[in-house]
């Protein structure tokens, strides 16, 4: 738990993308499901996904619905639409330069300048 | 696309909001649910996973908050929220809702009154078709004065008519007094002699019958009458007008129809009663009609513009049709070297889509005057408004503190207290608006007098009602800022433990308050200063000498017109009737003349006196009045010199007269003009048979107040052999004047049943010529001591206040062992500091200001250091009674009690 780590502004929406990819979740069960794809590393504030999940359906990434959870409780599972998909790959790929930039830039050792 | 999602979601939110809000609610807590559930398995009891699911999930209410800001419809939705949450917490308060509100009102309904005036007599368009086509016709005097003269002779206008070819209409009326009554005490109307054109060129349709057609109006025709809605509403009830007549001075005139319900005329404050054809004027004046008289100015002349014709088109074709019209219609009887001038007179176009007014000359700077008044009252009534929130967001500390800790945003809770500002101007401005209907029919009624009745269409119109909604949400938000950032500037701790008040950032507000009560000083000194002056004016007005004693002198006009006499036999038929009136009981003295003081009505002419230093051209102007014996007695006017015209100053006798003070100084400077004679021209050359002078009389006012007594020269009625058809009796009585009037009716209409008599008083008619200063006075009284009444309470409200929040220092203090007097002084010293910043503040905004004001202003300089002085006196007095409490109250504080007390 020492280890985890902030999350930087605006990726909180990519993982809630990733993670609905995966198949159709509702909103805890969205949060599960980052904890395991990022290996618990990210400390998400829980009531702080919401927000990100209604503005999501707002901008049409999203679709929602009102199903059963698995605890047999009336939950409201969220699926990606055709456009969230598309968003999900743009964003993806953009962040995965980023993170490529950043960690070269990183690894640069001083006799490679 | 995403525009269109967005509608769906602001519709969605308004129409079914509390469903959306249930599906928040619902998906949030079947969040915590399902993560208690989980923790539960992991072996914690049901109560202690629900709390740490709650824990976990973060501020409930904040998350719901961005949520619903990220569902869009926010604005509105907020707005609906806030506006509940306000009218709940003033409900919690009713006693600063009710206060703020009325203040609010008043403030808000004097600006809506004032200003609703305005914009009826000023910027309303006249209620006819296209209103902004029309244009009034004047003429450019080169020399006769800068603004273009806008009355003309019926020679001219005729001859207008008939050379114009640039306007698709034109029509010109004329204003005039109808006496219904057929005989006895007349029964006014206001009437228009209008052309044939008025009604067609205006576009005005009829309410009922017919309205007047060019047809009607040729010379020779026979009298018809065209009613005004109100009239007939008023005395017909509406009922059908066919075939009905009316008598207008004496003579029957067959009512052809009513125009349409709204229309008033031309001209904005003089509703029409009864229009006829100019034509019939020659029905009614007989003999003495004045239209083929080239030098009786009476006629108002507007046109309609052709479409597509510009005013540089119309100004050219008036500049060259001019000449023509000017030439064929010159003044005879004027002299020739204003016949030259007059035929160098061009005719111009003016816009006139709002109608004509003589309101407008008379009432412009009084209507900016006191809206600026108003502006000032709803100042004062922002700041009071202002330092009571002040003093409330001190108690709502609390309440806020709470709200800032649960996770809400400064700017969301500024944008809440805001709201509640609006709200409270709001609702002052709904009630204002009923204030404001009310109060501006007063004043109209207030400044309407029997001779010159005003009536005036008040309703509210659009630019009202956007006027008092923009007044409304500045002032909410004028008197909201302050209060609304010092309530949310809150330590949290402190605010949570309670204390805050008395230390931090207490101080700071409490310094905001302070500055409130100079501020409130400032303004209340301004509007108390204006009212000063106003008061004093009109008292200057009211209390100048006159030269005649106003009180118990009944005035009956008689207008022996239709009796059908004329010379000699007239003349005794009033020396008959002035006999009989002196007989009455209770009538002192009784005389006649065919001027009466300050009607506003003039009579004036050359004299011409020999002698190398008498005046010389227009200089030789006197006013005159033409009088029978003991006018003087009956006025108490002093007769300074000689005698007073007796029995033998008769028709035949040799001509005399009497002059005044002013005449006396001006034409015969320093010698005794008694024994000299004066002369009158007789045609515009010929000098007419001298008058020599018999007495000489103190200086009275002619025709109005405002001005020194001009020189004046009275004649013997008697000397005018009966061509006086219309003069009036003035009555001294020994008990109030206006009883006399029916005895006085009774026995006029014993000699001539068909005089026509309308009664006043002298005291009123003089009343009646200070409508407008009157109108000053009392309205900015009553601005004024509303100004004071709203510096108290707020000096009051604010010191109370103030002086609770110190309780713990000055308890300190005492029990540190200063005295009363030591604690007394401390609050004096600090209270006279504010009173000095806000004198001072108040004192250089009155200053600057005033002297827009001095035109309206009698005898009195607009810096009138006494008036100053004055107020700051009132004001200062004001202050310490409404400090005297609060200052008495910390005072007595227990020491004890004070330190106790957080």
């Amino acid at each position: 738990m020492a280890t985890q780590a902030q999350l930087l502004p605006g990726t909180l929406d990519l993982l809630i993308l990733r993670a609905v990819s995966l198949g159709p979740l509702h909103g805890y069960g969205i949060l599960l499901r980052i904890g395991q794809i990022s290996g618990n590393a990210l400390l998400i504030e829980q009531g702080a996904l919401y927000p990100g999940l209604f503005r999501l359906v707002r901008q049409g990434l999203l679709k929602a619905s009102w199903g059963t959870s698995e605890n047999n409780r009336r939950a409201k599972f969220y699926e990606l639409t055709a456009a969230g998909r598309k968003r999900l790959r743009e964003e993806a790929d953009g962040w995965n330069r980023l993170a490529a930039a950043i960690a070269s830039a990183l690894a640069t050792q001083p006799e490679e300048v | 696309m995403k525009f269109l999602a967005y509608f769906r979601s602001v519709a969605a939110k308004f129409l079914r909001r509390s469903r959306v809000e249930n599906d928040v609610d619902d998906e949030l807590r079947s969040h915590i649910e399902n993560r208690a559930d989980d923790l539960e398995r992991s072996g914690l009891p049901r109560a202690e996973a629900e709390r740490r699911a709650r824990v976990e999930f973060g501020g409930y209410q904040k998350y719901k908050e961005e949520i619903r800001e990220s569902l869009g419809a926010h604005f509105l939705e907020t707005l609906v929220q806030d506006i509940r949450y306000a009218a709940r917490m003033l409900r919690k308060s009713p006693g600063f809702a009710a206060v703020a509100v009325l203040t609010l009102a008043l403030g808000i309904g004097a600006n809506t009154a004032i200003f609703s005036l305005m914009d009826t007599v000023m910027f309303r368009l006249l209620p006819v078709q296209k209103p902004e086509q029309l244009m009034q016709v004047g003429m450019m005097t080169h020399g006769f004065g800068r603004s273009p003269r806008t009355i003309y002779t019926n020679p001219l206008w005729e001859s207008l008519r008939a050379r114009q070819d640039i306007f698709a209409g034109i029509f010109a009326w004329g204003n005039t007094q109808f006496n219904l009554a057929s005989s006895g005490v007349a029964e006014d109307a206001r009437g228009i002699y209008v052309s044939g054109s008025y009604f067609p060129t205006l576009g005005v349709r009829p309410a009922e019958g017919r309205l007047i057609a060019p047809d009607d109006d040729k010379r020779g025709c026979p009298g018809v009458a065209v009613l005004g809605y109100g009239f007939w509403q008023q005395h017909f009830g509406g009922a059908p007008v066919d075939g009905r007549t009316i008598s207008i001075n004496g003579h029957p005139f067959e009512i052809i129809g009513v125009s349409a319900a709204g229309f008033f005329g031309a001209e904005v404050g003089r509703a029409f009663d009864v229009a006829a054809p100019i034509c019939s004027e020659t029905i009614v004046e007989g003999k003495n009609s004045s239209l083929d008289q080239r030098s009786a100015w009476w006629f108002h002349v507007i046109a309609r513009q052709k479409p597509g014709i510009n005013n540089e088109q119309i100004m050219a074709r008036l500049a060259v049709l001019s000449p023509r019209i000017f030439a064929e219609t010159v003044p005879t009887n004027w002299k020739p070297s204003d016949q030259k001038r007059y035929l160098g007179w061009t005719l111009t176009a003016l816009p006139a889509g709002t109608g004509i007014s003589n309101l407008r000359s008379q009432y412009d700077l009084p209507l900016k005057t006191l809206m600026a008044i108003a502006g000032f009252v709803l100042l004062l009534a922002c700041t009071n408004i202002a330092s009571l929130m002040l003093a409330r967001a001190a108690s709502r500390s609390k309440e806020i503190g709470v709200r800032l800790a649960l996770g809400a945003s400064r700017p969301r809770l500024v944008r809440q207290l805001l709201t509640e500002s609006v709200l409270l101007s709001c609702s002052g401005a709904l009630l204002g608006i009923l204030f404001a209907q009310w109060g501006s029919r007063l004043v109209v009624d207030y400044i309407s007098t029997g001779r010159n009745k005003i009536s005036l269409d008040l309703t509210l119109d659009s630019r009202v009602l956007i006027f008092t909604a923009a007044v409304a949400i500045l002032t909410g938000l004028l008197f909201g800022v302050l209060p609304a950032f010092r309530a949310t500037r809150v330590s949290l701790a402190d605010a949570m433990k309670g204390t805050s008040s008395a230390k931090t950032q207490g101080d700071s507000r409490f310094r905001a308050g302070r500055w409130m009560v100079s501020a409130q000083l400032a303004i209340s000194l301004v509007l108390v200063a204006t009212t000063g002056l106003f008061v004093r004016s009109f008292a200057n007005l009211v209390n100048l000498p006159v030269g005649f004693d106003r009180s118990n002198v009944l005035l009956a006009n008689v207008d022996l017109h239709d009796a059908g006499q004329a010379g000699a036999q007239l003349a005794t038929m009033r020396e008959e009737m002035l006999r009989r009136v002196r007989a009455l009981p209770g009538v002192i003295s009784a005389s006649e003349s065919v001027m009466t003081p300050i009607s506003g009505g003039v009579r004036d002419d050359f004299i011409v006196v020999d002698g190398p230093n008498a005046p010389k051209g227009d200089d030789r102007d006197v006013y005159l009045n033409y009088v029978t014996p003991d006018y003087f007695a009956t006025l108490r006017s002093r007769l300074i010199e000689g005698r007073d015209f007796n029995a033998q100053d008769k028709a035949g006798a040799p001509q005399v007269a009497i002059v005044n003070q002013a005449l006396a100084r001006k034409f015969y400077r320093g010698i005794d003009p008694v024994g000299r004679a004066f002369r009158q021209y007789a045609t515009a050359t010929v000098l007419g048979p001298p008058f020599l002078i018999v007495g000489v009389t103190g200086d009275a006012k002619y025709d109005t107040l405002r001005e020194d007594a001009p020189p004046t020269a009275y004649f013997p009625l008697a000397q005018t052999e009966g061509t006086v058809e219309r003069a009036s009796i003035e009555m001294r009585t020994e008990t109030r004047a206006a009883q006399f009037a029916k005895p006085v009716e009774g026995t006029i209409l014993g000699v001539s049943k068909s005089a026509a008599i309308q009664f006043t008083t002298l005291a009123q008619q003089v009343d009646d010529s200070l409508t407008q200063e009157r109108l000053l006075a009392t309205l900015s009284g009553f601005f004024g001591a509303l100004a004071l009444l709203l510096a108290m309470i707020g000096f009051y409200g604010v010191l109370a206040y103030v002086l609770l929040q110190r309780r713990k220092e000055i308890g300190i203090r005492m029990a540190l062992g200063a005295q009363r007097d030591a604690i007394l002084r401390l609050v004096m010293r600090e209270l006279a500091m504010l009173l000095l910043a806000g004198v001072a503040a108040g004192l250089a905004i009155t200053w600057a200001t005033t002297r827009f004001v001095q035109s309206l202003l009698f005898d009195l300089p607009a810096r009138d250091a006494m008036t100053f002085a004055l107020s700051v006196a009132l004001l200062a007095a004001v202050a310490l009674a409404a400090c005297w409490i609060p200052a008495r109250r910390a005072m007595r504080v227990d020491p004890m009690v004070a330190l106790r007390y957080e």
